[in-house]
Formats: structure tokens, C-alpha cells, sequence
């Protein structure tokens, strides 16, 4: 069993990113969330003030209607 | 057992606040005690237990420097003095993991959220009591205690003339969405195999399906010819469909608590992710962590569109499919003190989602022609048909319904909105039903245009529910959700918003509200259940917060309060003077394109006389 198969859904990392605008932000971040190995992510959240974003990357492990790996564990 | 003689010694500056807790209950319990002073040494603590001579030891640490090594030495210490086998030694706090105290030598280590249940069972070499079973929640009817009755003269004969007119005037008329909720009723009846309600020999289902499908738009009837579903629709799997029905064996778990001590407002969270197993997953999590209500959300396409499909179906998109199998599933796996909300507010296929809703065990649904008609998209006079069927099949099923007034977010003032809202009301208490208001808490855009909410959030959304009070004696229930607008993408503030908005709805004592997940302001895809979990905990935490105290707003919430109450009588009045409360509505009396509404076209010219 790997844990990633228990993820409900999706896997949210925040975190602060040196950036010196916003634009370089989301594709730091986007960059980021390819580095992780989140195939399927999106930037939620982007806040840049002072060279530094505050981020929120979410990586979907299950999107809905998905075939789920956890499927006849969580729901008991 | 005997009694024990005890020695809580604070191996840390200053924290002592967990040791006297437990000091206390071992006290209780009959034990001997000693609780020493912060900030004495290791060396200081074993010379007070060589003379104390106890049989347990308990640490306490909260700061989280030199914590190994300080742990480690009074271990050491005390194996030099040849009293470790002697003496149980157990140590808890802030900066202990029990894996670390095990490590270090420590016969139970205690980490943060320990009870002093827990350090009372080790004193005294039992296995800690476990925490009492989830008791069966009482499932609480909202309706409780209102009499329905207007307070104010005028707006009590103002209601009673239009809606006694609006009933007559939509039970004289019938559309295809009043028709196909009359024949699902009659499969559902024929199905089951029962005595068709009207007292007559059940018919054969093929013919009343055929029937059915006769009155659907061609998207529905290619699912009932076998083309196949709608576009992003597909049928669960046989997977899927075991996984919904393990989501309905019986659980027990122990349920956070939202609220704290005031019994109002019950919390509802909104689902509809578009895959009903996914969606009774999201509302387990929502239960845990204290959801006393689940909200069914449905595609808004599936509004437009004339009929409904069977079966179980995942949708790709937001909204979880209307059928009966999705929603019979759904409703089995949530708790049975979970109080549960399938919508019928909008669109075309208003009355058989009632009757749905019904034969799936909701306990409650949602109406409201005038939002459905001026800010969804359907035409004025079919929904009021429509509208009217829906609020006579709930009566007839016992299903409180809420009155949404999400025709404020489009720009409609709130009186206006409240004006229609009370009509429905009115309308639902004459056909012997018991309606919920629903005034939203949102920062709308004839709040922005007016500047009301530019001092705070509190003061107008207080004066809504105040001059509801003083008009109508019924539930009320703030939504949908509350806070509408004013959340942004980030979860910290989301959630933050939406807890003070709670704050307001609990000072006010209103029967119920609708929280949004953190993810509210997100589109980019779906609500991860971590958002659902962020809302509830901050929900609960302002409940916490203020206890039985009361949010104060500024006198402008009575002044506020005062303008709603001419603006809704006003708006009466203007009703009154119109043909018909469906004339009302194409005049724009109860929301108008200057406000930011248009009479909704879909299902125009669909209305016919009995």
C-alpha cells in the first residue's frame, strides 16, 4: 500500500517563493509543482508582495469521478 | 488498587499548567501528591523524590530547547541514585513526543492534547478509560416553535392576498415539469409495487416511463432510447456503486463539535463534486469534523433542461447528478442525526426533485420561484407553476424548506429579495407547509453601490435578520453560504470570513447557517475536503470564541433594519397593485434589469390551464 493511494483527493503545499513579480511567481510555482511530481496541479492561491509570493500549490491525486486507488477503503 | 504517592515536578523555566491539571485529578482520585516548582534542575528534582520516596515520577516540559538532553540527565540521575527501577517515571507536554520519552528511557511519554485521563490510567496501571460512545444525534427540526404569523398588519394581509392569489392562480395551470413529477410519483409507486396515491390500481411502468420521457428535452430522452447519458455524465461503475453502499454501513466515530454552548445555529456544508462516491466521502469528513447538515448540489445545466436520468451517474464537472439512485445513496451514508437538503429552487425539473428529494429520505429542500425565475433563468410563469406544485408536494411530504434569496447577488436590494422571499414563504404556510428565511450574509453589489458594508460586515447583515424579525415569525437560516463574496483564494482569510460571519449568525441566535468550504473562491477545479475541514474548525473556533457572548453591531443595524422593512412593504404594495404575483415579476416589481435581473426564458410558453 502506498500512501499516496490513501489521498482522498488532492494534496495542497504552501509555501513562500522568492520571486521578483507575480508573474515569475506562478511559474515558479507551477515549475515547482512539476518538480514535485504533481501531474495534474493548479496555483490556488498566489499572494506577491516585496519579491516574495505566498503560495498555494494543489497536486490532484483524485479528481472526482476519477477512478480512486483508496475505492472500498475510505468510504467504510 | 491503592492509593499513590506522586511527584509532578516541572522540568522546564516557567510551564506548570499541565502538572497542576493533572495534580487536580489525581487528587480527585484519592492519590497522594507533590507538585514542585519550575525551574529547578535535574539534580534539585531527584534529591526532593529521594526524599519523598514516590512510587511515580510525572515530568513536565514544555519549551522545546535541550529537551533530549534534559530529559535524559534526570533519567540518569535517577538510575544513580538507584531509584529508577523503583520508581514509574512518565513525562508530557508541549515539547514531548511519545516516541522520544521512549526512547530516552521513559516509561510513558505524553504528547500535546494528552488528557489527564491518560496520566491518571499510568499512575495508576491501567489502560486509560476511552472517551464516552458517540451518543446518536437527535436530529433537530429547524420549524420547531414558529407560528408563521406576520407581525405587522399590513405585510399579514398584503401576504395573505398574494399568495392565496399565486396558489390559485398556479394550481388552475399545469407545465411538463408538474407533469413529470406526477409521473415520476407514479413510477416510483408502481415500482415499489404500492397503491398509486390517489387510491387508484398501479400502472404498468413501461407506459409511465414512456410518458415520461415524451416530456423531456432530447438530451434526456436519448439516455431513456439507450443512446447514452448526457455529455460528461457516465454511469458509476459496479465498484463505485459497492463503494456507496459500504459508505451506508452503520459507523461510529466520535464527532467534533462545532458549536460550543448555544444549540443555534445548526452548520450545513455544501456538497455536489459531481461523483456521488466522492461526495459521501466529503461528507463524512464534513461530519467528522461537526457538519450538522449536508446541502445537494446539482449541475446548473441540468436546470435547463427538461427532464431527469435514473441511475447512478458521475458528472465532470461541479454538481452532482439528480437521480434517484445518486441521491437514495448519498443520503444512506450520511449519519443519521445529519440533517439533509436536496434543492429544488431553480430550473426546470423543480417538482420532481421534490419528489425525489422525498422518496430518498431529505429532510428538507429549498424553493424559491422568485430567485429561480429573476436570477436563474427560468421563465417567470413556469416557475411560479412549478414553484407552486414544489411547495405542495413538500407540505404533502413533511419537508421544511428553506427561501433562498440569491437574487441579491445578482444586484436585487434585500428588500426587494425579502419581499419575494416572504411571498414564497406566505405561499408554502397556505398550502400547510413550513418555510425557512433565508436572507443572505454576503457582501452583495447593491452593498457595494451603496457603501454599507465599507465600515464592517456586521451591521447590515445583523439588519436583515432584525427586520425579518419584525415582520415574520419563522426560522430563519442565513446562506448561502454566508459570507458570499467576501472570500478570496487564500484559505486563511477564507475561512476566516466565513467563521465571522458564523460569529454574527450565532449572536443572533438564527436557526441555521450554510458555511463554504476555504476553496470557495476558487474555480480552477474541485473542493479538496481539507478546504471543507479549514471552515469548520474556524467555524468552530469562533463559536468557541465568543460563547454566549454577542457580536454588538452600531445603531446603523436598527436604522438599516428600519429602511428593509419600508423597502419590503413598499414592494408588497407594489405586487399588490399588479395582476398577478408572475406579472409582478416580468415588471421587474420584485428585482429589475436597473437592478440587475432579467426574467428568465427557459421554459417559456410551456404553461398551460388544467
Amino acid at each position: 500500500m502506498r500512501a499516496i493511494d490513501r489521498v482522498l483527493d488532492a494534496i495542497d503545499l504552501e509555501t513562500v517563493l522568492l520571486a521578483e513579480d507575480e508573474r515569475s511567481a506562478r511559474r515558479l510555482a507551477s515549475q515547482l509543482a512539476r518538480e514535485l511530481g504533481f501531474a495534474d496541479a493548479d496555483i490556488v492561491a498566489l499572494e506577491w508582495r516585496a519579491n516574495m509570493a505566498r503560495v498555494r500549490i494543489r497536486g490532484y491525486v483524485h479528481r472526482p469521478g476519477h477512478h480512486y486507488a483508496w475505492l472500498g477503503q475510505a468510504a467504510r | 488498587m491503592g492509593r499513590r504517592k506522586v511527584l509532578l515536578a516541572p522540568l522546564d523555566p516557567v510551564h506548570d499548567v499541565g502538572l497542576k491539571l493533572v495534580q487536580r485529578a489525581l487528587d480527585a482520585a484519592g492519590h497522594s501528591t507533590l507538585r514542585l516548582p519550575p525551574d529547578l534542575s535535574a539534580e534539585e528534582i531527584v534529591s526532593r523524590a529521594i526524599e519523598y520516596e514516590p512510587d511515580t515520577v510525572l515530568v513536565g516540559r514544555t519549551l522545546g530547547y535541550n529537551v533530549p538532553e534534559v530529559l535524559a540527565r534526570l533519567v540518569d540521575l535517577m538510575e544513580a541514585a538507584g531509584m529508577r527501577s523503583r520508581v514509574r517515571l512518565g513525562v508530557g507536554g508541549m515539547a514531548i513526543r511519545p516516541e522520544l520519552a521512549a526512547e530516552l528511557g521513559y516509561d510513558r511519554g505524553f504528547g500535546p492534547g494528552a488528557s489527564s485521563e491518560e496520566a491518571l490510567a499510568f499512575v495508576e496501571g491501567r489502560e486509560p478509560q476511552p472517551p464516552a460512545a458517540p451518543q446518536a444525534l437527535e436530529k433537530p427540526d429547524l420549524t420547531a416553535g414558529y407560528g408563521y404569523l406576520a407581525k405587522d398588519r399590513e405585510v399579514a394581509a398584503s401576504l395573505e392576498a398574494i399568495a392565496a392569489a399565486a396558489v390559485a392562480w398556479g394550481k388552475a395551470r399545469t407545465s411538463p415539469g408538474v407533469e413529470r413529477a406526477r409521473l415520476r410519483r407514479r413510477i416510483l409507486e408502481a415500482e415499489a409495487g404500492a397503491e398509486r396515491s390517489d387510491g387508484r390500481i398501479s400502472e404498468p411502468v413501461d407506459e409511465l416511463r414512456a410518458a415520461y420521457v415524451r416530456a423531456c428535452d432530447p438530451p434526456i430522452r436519448a439516455f431513456y432510447e439507450g443512446t447514452g447519458p448526457p455529455g460528461k455524465t457516465r454511469p458509476l461503475s459496479a465498484d463505485e456503486i459497492a463503494a456507496l453502499a459500504a459508505a451506508a454501513d452503520p459507523v461510529s466515530f466520535e464527532r467534533r463539535q462545532v458549536r460550543h454552548v448555544r444549540a443555534r445555529p445548526r452548520v450545513f456544508v455544501q456538497y455536489g463534486t459531481g461523483c456521488p462516491v466522492m461526495d459521501s466521502v466529503h461528507n463524512r469528513v464534513a461530519e467528522a469534523w461537526g457538519a450538522d447538515g449536508l446541502v445537494h448540489f446539482d449541475p446548473s445545466w441540468a436546470a435547463r433542461t427538461e427532464g431527469l436520468i435514473e441511475g447512478h451517474h458521475s458528472h465532470e464537472e461541479d454538481g452532482t447528478l439528480l437521480t434517484l439512485a445518486n441521491l437514495r445513496s448519498i443520503g444512506r451514508a450520511r449519519l443519521s442525526g445529519t440533517l439533509w437538503q436536496v434543492r429544488a429552487h431553480r430550473g426546470l425539473n423543480t417538482p420532481e426533485t421534490v419528489v425525489l428529494a422525498a422518496a430518498a429520505g431529505a429532510d428538507l429542500t429549498k424553493v424559491n420561484p422568485v430567485y429561480g425565475s429573476l436570477g436563474a433563468g427560468t421563465d417567470p410563469e413556469r416557475l411560479v407553476v412549478d414553484g407552486g406544485e414544489c411547495l405542495s408536494l413538500a407540505a404533502a411530504a413533511g419537508l421544511p424548506l428553506d427561501v433562498v434569496t440569491n437574487e441579491e447577488l445578482c444586484g436585487v436590494p434585500a428588500g426587494k429579495a425579502f419581499a419575494g422571499m416572504l411571498i414564497i414563504a406566505a405561499m408554502a404556510v397556505h398550502q400547510g407547509g413550513r418555510p425557512i428565511l433565508q436572507p443572505l450574509f454576503c457582501l452583495s453589489p447593491d452593498v457595494m453601490v451603496t457603501g454599507r458594508m465599507e465600515d464592517n460586515f456586521v451591521d447590515y447583515n445583523m439588519a436583515k435578520v432584525i427586520a425579518l424579525r419584525q415582520l415574520y415569525d419563522a426560522p430563519i437560516w442565513p446562506g448561502a453560504p454566508i459570507g458570499f463574496l467576501t472570500h478570496t483564494e487564500d484559505r486563511v482569510q477564507s475561512a476566516t470570513s466565513t467563521a465571522l460571519h458564523a460569529a454574527i449568525a450565532a449572536s443572533l441566535e438564527v436557526d441555521a447557517i450554510t458555511i463554504a468550504s476555504a476553496d470557495e473562491a476558487y474555480s480552477g477545479g474541485s473542493i479538496a475536503a481539507a478546504s471543507r475541514v479549514d471552515t469548520l474548525l474556524a467555524t468552530a473556533e469562533a463559536f468557541r470564541f465568543f460563547g454566549s457572548a454577542r457580536v454588538a453591531p452600531t445603531p446603523r443595524a436598527e436604522e438599516w433594519a428600519g429602511e428593509l422593512v419600508a423597502q419590503i412593504k413598499d414592494t408588497l404594495r407594489q405586487v399588490l397593485e399588479r395582476p398577478s404575483l408572475v406579472d409582478a415579476l416580468y415588471a421587474g416589481v420584485l428585482g429589475s434589469p436597473a437592478d440587475g435581473v432579467y426574467p428568465g426564458r427557459a421554459g417559456r410558453g410551456t404553461v398551460r390551464l388544467r
